[in-house]
């Protein structure tokens, strides 16, 4: 199966008759927790395979970014899931969800420390070893950071990149999100992170909420994160953009409008 | 103290530190030294409103029953429980409710047919029964044979008088 290419959108149970009904579709993401390679793949996802769209798992719950060594249960089944529906590569996040026994619940950023790094890095190695494809690793949003960071945001993810060969998934609405919570430039990471390195971005709306802006997945995407995928492609072009939506779906237009606006944005086919 | 030592010191104290962080976003621990209060009390509180919808989308009757008491009933409860995951928190929330007699009738009825359904002792995850089972809550009865649930008697409803229900 070929890489990610052009404009996909994250496959969910909830909007699979929309998925299916996208003409130009040529990739997905699914998240990898919810399917069982034990069982068949759901019937949407079988039917966009058969027509060669390309299915990348896409997982939340390894905790890559955890002091203790990542789950060899967790690191098989992402493995057995990239088997499942033969994808040309996996992706992950640069997060912690787990620590002390307890779930977070959520992506949590870790410290930009070297100690951090070296966790990442370790557990990154460790599921590399495993898995049967190449992964990307995704920056998260976060709504806090750790008091102490060493390094600042593209050294930190640069070293974790080039020490761990691994791709960069970088998420457009993340970088708008951390930089305007940061009151901070968001085009200031984009000139400093290895471009050449993104197997492929994620886009996904937000809403401001008691003074902070959330990357909910559930909202429109907003005017200045497409602006911002317009300065990512006046970079370099990414080779495939993928909008995310969790929930909230919208009318069917409103979604295929979304599709059209990063297709124009990156110059890619249409996908709707 | 060799290169190795030191990665082991610092990846004890990286875990440590990440505990003391969850406990403090999901079971009421103190804000860790040296954090800014408000974007983590916002972190946390964006946490309980996924929480929240995350239990709705597992126990939708019990969530439709609350209506739009829905996410402060939730989030009170849940503010300092760290996640069973959504099944067994809202299983958890909808005794607790049964206990203090708050659970909505079609809270009720999902109570009594998940009891009837699974084996749950509130300390690890819910198991299928094998033999016929029978759930009760709030005045709702369920049955279960050969895995399949069905409400024998829904839950009562409040009366409704001449100007409908309250």
């Amino acid at each position: 199966m070929t890489g990610p290419t052009g404009v996909g959108i994250g496959w969910r149970p909830e909007i699979a008759g929309f998925v299916a009904d996208l003409p130009g579709l040529r990739f997905v993401e699914v998240v990898a927790e919810s399917l069982a390679p034990a069982r068949a793949l759901p019937a949407g996802l079988a039917q966009l395979r058969e027509r060669g769209v390309t299915v990348v798992p896409h997982g939340v719950r390894l905790s890559l970014g955890g002091a203790e060594p990542v789950d060899p249960a967790r690191v098989a089944h992402l493995a057995a899931v990239a088997e499942l529906v033969d994808a040309p590569l996996v992706s992950e996040h640069i997060a912690f969800v787990r620590a002390g026994g307890m779930e977070a619940g959520h992506l949590l950023p870790l410290p930009r420390s070297r100690a951090a790094v070296d966790a990442v890095c370790a557990n990154v190695a460790r599921a590399q070893a495993e898995l049967p494809v190449p992964i990307a690793l995704e920056p998260i949003a976060a709504l806090f950071d750790w008091p102490d960071d060493e390094l600042d945001e593209a050294q930190f993810l640069t070293e974790i990149l080039d020490r761990t060969g691994a791709l960069l998934l970088l998420d457009v609405a993340n970088v708008y999100a951390n930089a305007r919570n940061r009151g901070t430039d968001p085009r200031d990471l984009l000139d400093r992170l290895p471009l050449e390195r993104i197997g492929y971005v994620h886009v996904a709306g937000g809403a401001e909420h008691a003074g902070f802006y959330h990357d909910t997945h559930t909202d429109p995407m907003p005017p200045a994160v497409l602006d911002l995928v317009g300065e990512l492609c006046a970079r370099r072009r990414p080779p495939a953009l993928l909008l995310e939506r969790d929930g909230d779906y919208p009318p069917a237009p409103a979604l295929r409008a979304e599709l059209d606006a990063l297709a124009a944005a990156a110059d890619f086919p249409v996908v709707t | 103290m060799t290169d190795a030592a030191a990665g082991r010191a610092g990846s004890g104290e990286l875990a440590a530190r990440q505990a003391e962080l969850v406990a403090a976003l999901v079971a009421g621990g103190p804000v860790p030294p040296g954090f800014a209060p408000a974007p983590l009390a916002a972190a946390r509180a964006a946490l309980l409103r996924k929480r929240a919808g995350d239990v709705a989308r597992h126990w939708p009757l019990l969530a439709a029953g609350l209506g739009a008491d829905w996410p402060a009933t939730f989030q009170t409860w849940a503010g300092d429980r760290p996640t069973g995951g959504s099944l067994r928190d809202g299983w958890d929330l909808a005794r607790a409710l049964r206990d203090r007699g708050d659970l909505p009738p079609l809270g009720a009825d999902e109570l009594a047919a998940r009891e009837a359904g699974a084996r749950y002792d509130g300390q690890r995850p819910p198991r299928p029964r094998r033999l016929p089972g029978l759930g009760r809550a709030g005045g709702a009865v369920a049955v279960q044979l050969l895995g399949r649930v069905r409400l024998l008697r829904p839950a009562r409803r409040p009366a409704t008088g001449p100007g409908g229900r309250r």
